[in-house]
């Protein structure tokens, strides 16, 4: 198992580029902290400055910022009744299971809907690297349903080639194509079907710089295009006009090809926000859905208004508690 | 009938590629073609002098069978010798004529410049895609003119050319930010004006360019932001005039992809990809700047007398056919 600073460089080096996985690995590496830390103090430190390194290099990632809050408050409700850091582990060993679980039941909810959408014979057109469209790909395969698909490199990044060899190797055809070419090949596709990063409160998606592009040229052919996203994903700080930071990278260590170049002056935005306009349906576990009506399903899972949501000054709450535990 | 030993050896250098780019490959072929008049042995008249000049532009054409700027350079000297009565007149002319091609292909890219110059304003943002030396003109006679001006240029998947234009702007001291391809809608809002190249301009106005050019236009289209073609007047297509289609030129997949990756994946890579008339603001000339469906008055006025010759010709054909028009 990877410790917490080498998952934040494999984060950084967008090794682990989906976001469910990001999720994952997070959730392992938290655990470990807590598994190898000798005292609360210890680890309420290195937890706070792994979430806080976390949130800045994948601002985008709701659904780790979700699941995190979800996790934390659970976690303070029982904090006064923590006498030791053993019994800490314990509870944040069960509600991280439980929580993958809850992801992967989900994923596999979202993967199931989005493979129905999908017909015998279809021209699909994907980009990044997404476990959810990857899991509509196992569900199709499942079925025996015979689609080709073209997938994008995806740079900065270039992903989409791991995403690819993946697709091959389930037997589907796969044609790689340069993310300019989207386009020239938009005529020959049936269907879009992409991930998600965030859902913001008015249906737009936040997703790999570059899938506002293929949703336009879409858009502009009536190929229809659809997100795979579980509930996870949505934006509940958005209602209030939050706007979700995309990170723009000055170096070109995400361009493969050119690392070498490293006076380069260069921008390289990592995601791009697709307008709900450009998308024909969010395919989430609760359903498919228009973009334009994700606002009701936030209602329905946060409340309304929604709480805010801030899992470092959760944790800080627990570490302030969980002092008094080192104390005594 | 005797060539001269110096025309074969340029059509030979065209041939393997030792004489390379639109500009160069049209002048060489201009050239020699003014060598084989002056060098002409044969009877002296007009008829057997034009049916050498086409038997050596035949040898020179089938060098590069589609490259519509040496076609055009054949097409532009033997159009004007066609009317001419007397011997001296006719290898007078054919001379004068090649002679007024070179020109006007030197000074095309530098009256681009001039032209396209006035269509950029203080302060603008320009966006580039690939390397145009005819769309550099423009942003570096806009830029010597003394407007501040900022440029994005895209990397240009998979041969990196955008490093090429981004080394030029920048030793002219333009300021240059390279940008990956996929990045280019996440750029648009602060674009004002997009200047790229062209390989061939068709009949109706569409652009033939770098893939992912189309994908530029649309994206500017959707944000209102001007998109301006710089293209010399012999890559207009006088084929395309009689319906012939431009062949789009599909790459090694290698460009791509890494050997060891074919094993599960194909890659596609075409090389140009096609710009509708509509998503053009104007294509910029040596000969003036001019709305892109326009394209068939430069064409008529370079090639009109050998075009309806070839119409002619065409009509005669299906007359001549096993079904009479006077029989449909």
């Amino acid at each position: 198992m990877k410790n917490w600073q080498e998952v934040l460089n494999l984060i950084e080096k967008f090794h682990i580029y989906s976001s469910t996985e990001v999720t994952f690995t997070a959730l392992d590496a938290l655990s470990q902290i807590f598994h190898e830390s000798s005292s609360f103090s210890e680890a309420f430190k290195n937890a706070e400055e792994f979430l806080k390194r976390l949130f800045s290099l994948r601002p985008t990632s709701v659904m780790t910022l979700n699941v995190m809050s979800s996790l934390l408050s659970g976690l303070e409700n029982l904090a006064r009744n923590f006498t030791s850091l053993k019994d800490v582990v314990d509870e944040l060993d069960t509600r991280i299971s439980f929580l993958t679980k809850e992801i992967s039941s989900k994923t596999s909810t979202v993967a199931a809907l989005g493979a129905r959408r999908v017909r015998e014979g279809d021209k699909l057109l994907t980009c990044s690297y997404s476990r959810t469209v990857k899991a509509m790909f196992s569900k199709l395969k499942e079925e025996g349903k015979d689609v080709h698909v073209y997938v994008t490199e995806s740079r900065p990044g270039g992903e989409g080639v791991a995403l690819a060899k993946e697709l091959g190797k389930m037997s589907f055809p796969v044609e790689l194509i340069v993310d300019s070419a989207v386009r020239f090949y938009m005529k020959d596709i049936n269907i879009v079907v992409v991930g998600a990063e965030a859902i913001a409160a008015n249906g737009a998606v936040v997703n790999k710089v570059g899938t506002s592009l293929i949703a336009l040229a879409a858009h502009e052919a009536r190929v229809r295009t659809f997100v795979l996203a579980s509930t996870h994903k949505f934006s509940p700080e958005t209602v209030f006009g939050e706007l979700v930071r995309l990170p723009v990278i000055k170096d070109t260590g995400l361009l493969p090809g050119l690392e070498r170049y490293s006076d380069l002056n260069v921008a390289v935005p990592l995601f791009d926000v697709t307008p709900p306009r450009h998308i024909d349906a969010i395919v989430t576990d609760k359903g498919v859905v228009a973009p334009e009506a994700v606002i009701l399903l936030v209602k329905e899972l946060y409340g309304w208004p929604p709480a805010s949501i801030e899992p470092l000054s959760i944790i800080r709450k627990l570490a302030q508690v969980s002092a008094r535990g080192d104390s005594q | 009938m005797e060539i001269p030993s110096e025309v074969l050896r340029i059509a030979e250098d065209i041939k393997t590629m030792r004489i390379r780019g639109a500009g160069r490959i049209a002048r060489a072929s201009a050239y020699a073609l003014k060598l084989a008049a002056q060098q002409y042995k044969g009877c002296k008249n007009t008829k057997e002098f034009i049916k050498y000049m086409n038997s050596v532009a035949e040898i020179l054409g089938s060098t590069r069978p589609t490259a519509v700027s040496l076609h055009n350079s054949l097409r532009f000297i033997l159009s004007r010798i066609e009317k001419e009565e007397s011997f001296a007149q006719i290898v007078e002319k054919a001379i004068s004529a090649a002679d007024e091609f070179m020109d006007s292909s030197i000074n095309a890219e530098q009256r681009i410049g001039e032209l396209g110059s006035n269509l950029l304003e203080d302060g603008d943002t320009v966006l580039t895609h690939c390397n145009s030396s005819a769309a550099l003109s423009v942003i570096k006679t806009a830029y010597k003119k003394g407007n501040k001006l900022e440029v994005y240029a895209t990397e240009t998947r998979p041969k990196f050319q955008g490093l090429i234009s981004y080394q030029d702007l920048k030793n002219a001291g333009v300021p240059v930010t390279l940008i990956p391809d996929s990045a280019v809608r996440f750029f648009m809002r602060e674009v004002d004006k997009v200047v790229v190249g062209a390989d061939t301009v068709t009949a109706n106005g569409a652009v033939v360019n770098k893939v992912g050019t189309s994908l530029i236009a649309l994206a500017a289209h959707e944000a209102r932001v001007r998109f301006y073609v710089a293209a010399e007047t012999y890559k207009f297509s006088p084929a395309t005039v009689l319906g012939e289609l431009v062949n789009i030129e599909e790459r090694p997949p290698e460009e791509i992809l890494s050997n060891e990756s074919f094993e599960y994946v194909r890659a596609r890579n075409p090389a140009f990809d096609i710009t509708p008339s509509e998503y053009i603001d104007a294509i910029i000339t040596e000969k003036g700047v001019i709305p892109p469906k326009a394209a068939i008055m430069i064409l008529m006025e370079e090639y009109g007398a050998s075009l309806k010759e070839e119409i002619i010709r065409i009509t005669l054909d299906m007359e001549d056919s096993t079904y009479p028009l006077a029989q449909i």
